[in-house]
Protein backbone atom coordinates (compact mmCIF):
# COMPACT_ATOMS: atom_id res chain seq x y z
CA UNK A 1 0.00 0.00 0.00
CA UNK A 2 1.21 3.55 -0.99
CA UNK A 3 1.56 6.57 1.52
CA UNK A 4 -1.94 7.73 -0.19
CA UNK A 5 -3.44 4.52 0.33
CA UNK A 6 -2.92 5.32 3.90
CA UNK A 7 -4.17 8.82 4.00
CA UNK A 8 -7.35 7.50 2.56
CA UNK A 9 -7.94 4.74 4.53
CA UNK A 10 -7.33 6.48 7.83
CA UNK A 11 -9.92 9.56 6.12
CA UNK A 12 -11.77 7.07 5.54
CA UNK A 13 -11.74 5.66 8.78
CA UNK A 14 -12.87 9.16 10.28
CA UNK A 15 -15.45 9.53 7.85
CA UNK A 16 -17.17 6.46 9.27
CA UNK A 17 -16.58 6.98 12.53
CA UNK A 18 -18.12 10.38 11.75
CA UNK A 19 -21.10 9.50 9.87
CA UNK A 20 -21.71 6.24 12.07
CA UNK A 21 -21.83 8.30 15.44
CA UNK A 22 -24.04 10.68 13.72
CA UNK A 23 -26.24 8.34 12.29
CA UNK A 24 -26.35 6.64 15.65
CA UNK A 25 -26.82 9.47 17.77
CA UNK A 26 -29.47 10.75 15.39
CA UNK A 27 -31.40 7.73 15.36
CA UNK A 28 -31.53 7.48 19.37
CA UNK A 29 -32.72 10.55 19.92
CA UNK A 30 -34.91 10.30 17.54
CA UNK A 31 -36.21 6.86 18.95
CA UNK A 32 -35.56 9.32 22.25
CA UNK A 33 -38.33 11.80 21.48
CA UNK A 34 -40.94 9.22 20.69
CA UNK A 35 -41.25 8.27 24.25
CA UNK A 36 -43.11 9.24 27.28
CA UNK A 37 -41.30 8.25 30.19
CA UNK A 38 -38.19 10.27 31.48
CA UNK A 39 -36.63 7.34 32.68
CA UNK A 40 -36.13 5.54 28.82
CA UNK A 41 -36.06 9.33 27.78
CA UNK A 42 -32.56 9.16 29.70
CA UNK A 43 -31.53 6.00 29.01
CA UNK A 44 -31.96 6.48 25.25
CA UNK A 45 -30.26 10.13 25.43
CA UNK A 46 -27.70 8.93 27.56
CA UNK A 47 -26.54 6.46 25.17
CA UNK A 48 -25.85 8.98 22.70
CA UNK A 49 -22.76 10.01 25.42
CA UNK A 50 -21.52 6.17 24.51
CA UNK A 51 -20.66 6.98 20.73
CA UNK A 52 -19.44 10.34 21.27
CA UNK A 53 -15.93 9.50 21.37
CA UNK A 54 -15.97 7.87 18.08
CA UNK A 55 -17.70 10.98 16.84
CA UNK A 56 -14.72 13.19 18.16
CA UNK A 57 -12.13 11.01 16.71
CA UNK A 58 -14.24 11.08 13.38
CA UNK A 59 -14.16 15.31 13.30
CA UNK A 60 -9.86 14.64 14.02
CA UNK A 61 -9.49 12.00 11.51
CA UNK A 62 -11.45 13.38 8.77
CA UNK A 63 -9.75 16.94 8.75
CA UNK A 64 -5.93 15.83 9.40
CA UNK A 65 -6.61 13.54 6.82
CA UNK A 66 -8.51 15.26 4.47
CA UNK A 67 -5.92 18.04 4.26
CA UNK A 68 -3.50 16.09 4.13
CA UNK A 69 -4.40 13.74 1.26
CA UNK A 70 -5.24 17.07 -0.52
CA UNK A 71 -1.58 17.93 -0.90
CA UNK A 72 -0.33 14.03 -1.01
CA UNK A 73 -3.03 13.11 -3.82
CA UNK A 74 -0.71 14.90 -6.58
CA UNK A 75 -3.70 14.97 -8.76
CA UNK A 76 -4.13 18.37 -9.26
CA UNK A 77 -6.38 19.49 -6.28
CA UNK A 78 -5.41 21.99 -4.01
CA UNK A 79 -6.54 24.31 -1.14
CA UNK A 80 -7.99 26.75 -3.34
CA UNK A 81 -10.62 24.31 -4.94
CA UNK A 82 -13.91 25.36 -4.43
CA UNK A 83 -15.24 21.84 -2.73
CA UNK A 84 -12.26 21.77 -0.48
CA UNK A 85 -13.15 25.18 0.74
CA UNK A 86 -17.17 24.46 0.41
CA UNK A 87 -16.04 21.07 2.96
CA UNK A 88 -14.23 22.90 5.21
CA UNK A 89 -16.99 25.46 5.91
CA UNK A 90 -19.45 22.81 5.93
CA UNK A 91 -17.19 21.00 8.13
CA UNK A 92 -16.85 23.81 10.65
CA UNK A 93 -20.38 24.61 10.41
CA UNK A 94 -21.89 20.89 11.70
CA UNK A 95 -19.25 20.69 14.26
CA UNK A 96 -20.70 24.29 15.59
CA UNK A 97 -24.11 23.31 15.27
CA UNK A 98 -23.60 19.78 16.73
CA UNK A 99 -21.83 21.16 19.63
CA UNK A 100 -25.40 23.58 20.49
CA UNK A 101 -27.19 20.83 19.70
CA UNK A 102 -25.68 18.38 22.20
CA UNK A 103 -25.34 20.68 24.81
CA UNK A 104 -29.16 21.22 24.76
CA UNK A 105 -29.99 17.63 24.32
CA UNK A 106 -27.76 17.02 27.30
CA UNK A 107 -29.25 19.63 29.10
CA UNK A 108 -32.60 17.52 28.28
CA UNK A 109 -31.25 14.27 29.29
CA UNK A 110 -30.15 15.57 32.75
CA UNK A 111 -34.16 16.81 33.07
CA UNK A 112 -35.20 13.47 32.03
CA UNK A 113 -32.62 11.64 34.72
CA UNK A 114 -33.56 13.77 37.46
CA UNK A 115 -37.30 13.62 36.72
CA UNK A 116 -36.85 9.64 36.72
CA UNK A 117 -35.90 9.71 40.21
CA UNK A 118 -38.94 11.83 41.28
CA UNK A 119 -41.38 9.44 40.29
CA UNK A 120 -41.28 8.67 36.38
CA UNK A 121 -43.31 11.09 34.90
CA UNK A 122 -42.84 13.61 32.63
CA UNK A 123 -43.15 17.85 33.08
CA UNK A 124 -44.09 20.03 31.07
CA UNK A 125 -40.53 21.57 30.63
CA UNK A 126 -39.27 18.08 29.56
CA UNK A 127 -42.45 18.39 26.65
CA UNK A 128 -41.10 21.12 25.31
CA UNK A 129 -37.66 20.32 25.63
CA UNK A 130 -38.45 17.31 23.73
CA UNK A 131 -40.50 19.22 20.47
CA UNK A 132 -37.84 22.49 20.52
CA UNK A 133 -37.32 23.36 16.92
CA UNK A 134 -34.36 24.83 17.29
CA UNK A 135 -32.88 21.96 19.16
CA UNK A 136 -33.97 19.44 15.95
CA UNK A 137 -32.89 22.39 13.71
CA UNK A 138 -29.17 22.52 15.31
CA UNK A 139 -28.70 18.28 15.62
CA UNK A 140 -30.33 17.30 12.96
CA UNK A 141 -29.29 20.09 10.33
CA UNK A 142 -25.71 18.79 11.68
CA UNK A 143 -25.98 15.77 10.52
CA UNK A 144 -27.73 16.83 7.04
CA UNK A 145 -24.48 18.94 6.72
CA UNK A 146 -22.46 15.80 7.38
CA UNK A 147 -24.20 13.86 4.65
CA UNK A 148 -23.84 17.42 1.98
CA UNK A 149 -19.79 17.18 2.54
CA UNK A 150 -19.87 13.31 1.81
CA UNK A 151 -21.79 14.46 -1.72
CA UNK A 152 -18.92 16.80 -2.08
CA UNK A 153 -16.24 13.94 -1.27
CA UNK A 154 -17.16 11.40 -3.85
CA UNK A 155 -18.25 14.29 -6.85
CA UNK A 156 -15.80 16.94 -5.96
CA UNK A 157 -17.31 19.28 -8.31
CA UNK A 158 -15.11 21.51 -10.61
CA UNK A 159 -12.15 19.33 -10.13
CA UNK B 1 -2.19 5.02 -8.34
CA UNK B 2 -5.20 4.09 -7.16
CA UNK B 3 -8.69 3.62 -8.98
CA UNK B 4 -10.42 5.91 -6.63
CA UNK B 5 -7.95 8.69 -8.01
CA UNK B 6 -8.66 7.63 -11.86
CA UNK B 7 -12.25 6.97 -11.70
CA UNK B 8 -14.59 8.85 -14.29
CA UNK B 9 -17.79 10.87 -12.84
CA UNK B 10 -19.98 8.63 -14.25
CA UNK B 11 -19.16 6.29 -11.11
CA UNK B 12 -20.02 9.06 -8.46
CA UNK B 13 -23.77 8.34 -8.40
CA UNK B 14 -23.26 4.28 -7.91
CA UNK B 15 -20.42 4.95 -5.51
CA UNK B 16 -21.98 7.32 -3.82
CA UNK B 17 -25.17 4.92 -3.28
CA UNK B 18 -22.36 2.88 -1.82
CA UNK B 19 -20.80 4.69 0.28
CA UNK B 20 -23.88 5.95 1.81
CA UNK B 21 -25.05 2.27 2.57
CA UNK B 22 -22.01 1.55 3.90
CA UNK B 23 -21.93 4.48 6.23
CA UNK B 24 -26.14 3.72 7.34
CA UNK B 25 -24.85 0.48 7.85
CA UNK B 26 -22.38 1.05 9.68
CA UNK B 27 -24.37 3.58 11.77
CA UNK B 28 -26.93 0.86 12.32
CA UNK B 29 -24.60 -1.56 13.40
CA UNK B 30 -22.79 0.99 15.77
CA UNK B 31 -26.41 1.69 16.96
CA UNK B 32 -26.98 -1.87 17.43
CA UNK B 33 -24.34 -2.72 19.32
CA UNK B 34 -24.22 -0.20 21.86
CA UNK B 35 -27.87 -0.47 22.64
CA UNK B 36 -27.51 -4.34 22.58
CA UNK B 37 -24.67 -4.02 24.68
CA UNK B 38 -26.23 -1.96 27.51
CA UNK B 39 -29.30 -3.96 27.18
CA UNK B 40 -27.21 -6.96 27.83
CA UNK B 41 -25.42 -5.38 31.13
CA UNK B 42 -28.50 -3.27 32.24
CA UNK B 43 -31.29 -5.58 33.31
CA UNK B 44 -33.65 -2.87 34.55
CA UNK B 45 -34.09 -1.29 31.13
CA UNK B 46 -33.28 -4.73 29.17
CA UNK B 47 -36.87 -4.72 27.81
CA UNK B 48 -37.01 -0.85 26.33
CA UNK B 49 -33.36 -1.54 24.98
CA UNK B 50 -33.97 -4.70 23.10
CA UNK B 51 -36.98 -3.30 21.53
CA UNK B 52 -34.71 -0.88 20.05
CA UNK B 53 -31.88 -2.78 19.07
CA UNK B 54 -34.41 -4.92 17.59
CA UNK B 55 -36.69 -1.97 15.95
CA UNK B 56 -33.47 0.09 14.59
CA UNK B 57 -32.00 -3.60 13.24
CA UNK B 58 -35.11 -3.76 10.77
CA UNK B 59 -35.04 -0.25 9.97
CA UNK B 60 -31.43 0.79 9.80
CA UNK B 61 -29.46 -2.19 9.41
CA UNK B 62 -31.65 -4.15 6.42
CA UNK B 63 -32.24 -1.22 4.25
CA UNK B 64 -28.51 -0.13 4.58
CA UNK B 65 -27.06 -3.34 3.79
CA UNK B 66 -29.68 -3.69 0.79
CA UNK B 67 -28.40 0.05 -0.41
CA UNK B 68 -24.52 -1.08 0.05
CA UNK B 69 -25.04 -4.66 -1.71
CA UNK B 70 -26.88 -3.34 -4.42
CA UNK B 71 -25.05 -0.14 -5.21
CA UNK B 72 -21.85 -2.14 -4.53
CA UNK B 73 -22.83 -4.71 -7.77
CA UNK B 74 -23.71 -1.50 -9.67
CA UNK B 75 -20.30 -0.16 -9.34
CA UNK B 76 -18.43 -3.24 -10.13
CA UNK B 77 -20.20 -3.66 -13.18
CA UNK B 78 -19.06 0.00 -14.48
CA UNK B 79 -15.45 -0.59 -13.44
CA UNK B 80 -15.11 -4.13 -14.68
CA UNK B 81 -15.55 -2.98 -18.25
CA UNK B 82 -12.06 -0.85 -17.58
CA UNK B 83 -10.44 -2.46 -15.02
CA UNK B 84 -9.34 -6.11 -15.98
CA UNK B 85 -9.11 -8.98 -13.84
CA UNK B 86 -11.00 -6.71 -11.20
CA UNK B 87 -12.81 -9.69 -10.00
CA UNK B 88 -8.99 -11.31 -8.69
CA UNK B 89 -8.17 -8.40 -6.91
CA UNK B 90 -7.63 -9.17 -2.98
CA UNK B 91 -9.51 -5.87 -1.83
CA UNK B 92 -12.42 -7.04 -4.21
CA UNK B 93 -12.31 -10.40 -2.42
CA UNK B 94 -12.25 -9.23 1.08
CA UNK B 95 -15.47 -6.63 0.41
CA UNK B 96 -16.91 -9.77 -0.81
CA UNK B 97 -16.64 -12.40 1.81
CA UNK B 98 -17.36 -9.54 4.16
CA UNK B 99 -20.63 -8.69 2.66
CA UNK B 100 -21.51 -12.18 1.70
CA UNK B 101 -21.06 -14.24 4.91
CA UNK B 102 -22.90 -11.05 6.04
CA UNK B 103 -25.95 -11.98 4.98
CA UNK B 104 -25.77 -15.31 7.07
CA UNK B 105 -24.59 -13.04 9.97
CA UNK B 106 -27.69 -10.46 9.49
CA UNK B 107 -29.99 -13.73 9.60
CA UNK B 108 -28.62 -14.82 12.69
CA UNK B 109 -28.72 -11.16 14.34
CA UNK B 110 -32.31 -11.22 13.47
CA UNK B 111 -33.31 -14.30 14.68
CA UNK B 112 -31.21 -13.30 18.06
CA UNK B 113 -32.71 -10.31 18.11
CA UNK B 114 -36.17 -10.83 17.57
CA UNK B 115 -35.87 -13.67 20.94
CA UNK B 116 -33.90 -11.01 22.76
CA UNK B 117 -37.15 -8.45 22.28
CA UNK B 118 -39.45 -11.21 22.86
CA UNK B 119 -37.66 -12.33 26.50
CA UNK B 120 -36.01 -8.92 27.44
CA UNK B 121 -32.76 -10.15 28.00
CA UNK B 122 -30.74 -13.19 29.02
CA UNK B 123 -28.43 -15.67 27.02
CA UNK B 124 -29.93 -14.34 23.40
CA UNK B 125 -29.23 -11.01 24.24
CA UNK B 126 -26.20 -11.95 25.30
CA UNK B 127 -25.18 -13.53 21.99
CA UNK B 128 -27.22 -10.83 20.15
CA UNK B 129 -24.72 -7.75 21.57
CA UNK B 130 -21.23 -10.13 20.66
CA UNK B 131 -22.55 -11.35 17.65
CA UNK B 132 -23.29 -7.67 16.30
CA UNK B 133 -19.55 -6.44 18.00
CA UNK B 134 -18.30 -9.15 15.36
CA UNK B 135 -19.91 -7.74 12.94
CA UNK B 136 -19.05 -4.04 13.39
CA UNK B 137 -15.36 -5.33 13.60
CA UNK B 138 -15.93 -7.13 10.02
CA UNK B 139 -17.22 -3.91 8.76
CA UNK B 140 -14.05 -2.16 9.27
CA UNK B 141 -12.09 -4.94 7.61
CA UNK B 142 -14.10 -4.04 4.68
CA UNK B 143 -13.62 -0.47 4.50
CA UNK B 144 -9.98 -1.23 5.31
CA UNK B 145 -10.15 -3.31 1.94
CA UNK B 146 -12.25 -0.91 -0.07
CA UNK B 147 -10.01 2.55 0.81
CA UNK B 148 -6.71 0.96 0.82
CA UNK B 149 -7.27 -1.46 -1.54
CA UNK B 150 -4.26 -3.81 -0.86
CA UNK B 151 -3.33 -6.01 -3.46
CA UNK B 152 -4.59 -3.64 -6.09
Amino acid sequence: MTTYDWLLFFHVTGAFFLIGATVCAGWLTFLARRRERPSEIATLLGLVRVVLPLMFAGVVLTLVFGLWLVRAANQGYGYDDAWVIAALILWVLANALGQAGGKREKETQELAARLASEGDVASEDLRARLRDPATLALSFGSGVIVFVILVLMIWKPGS
Amino acid sequence: MTIAVLRPHSWDFPLFLHVLGATLLFGGMLTVTVVGIAAWRRRDVAGLLTGVAFRTFLIVVIPAFVLMRVAAEWILSREKDQIPGLDNKTWVGIGFIVSDAGVLVLIALGILGYFSKRRGGGFTTAAFAVLSTVYLCALAVAWFAMSGKPGA
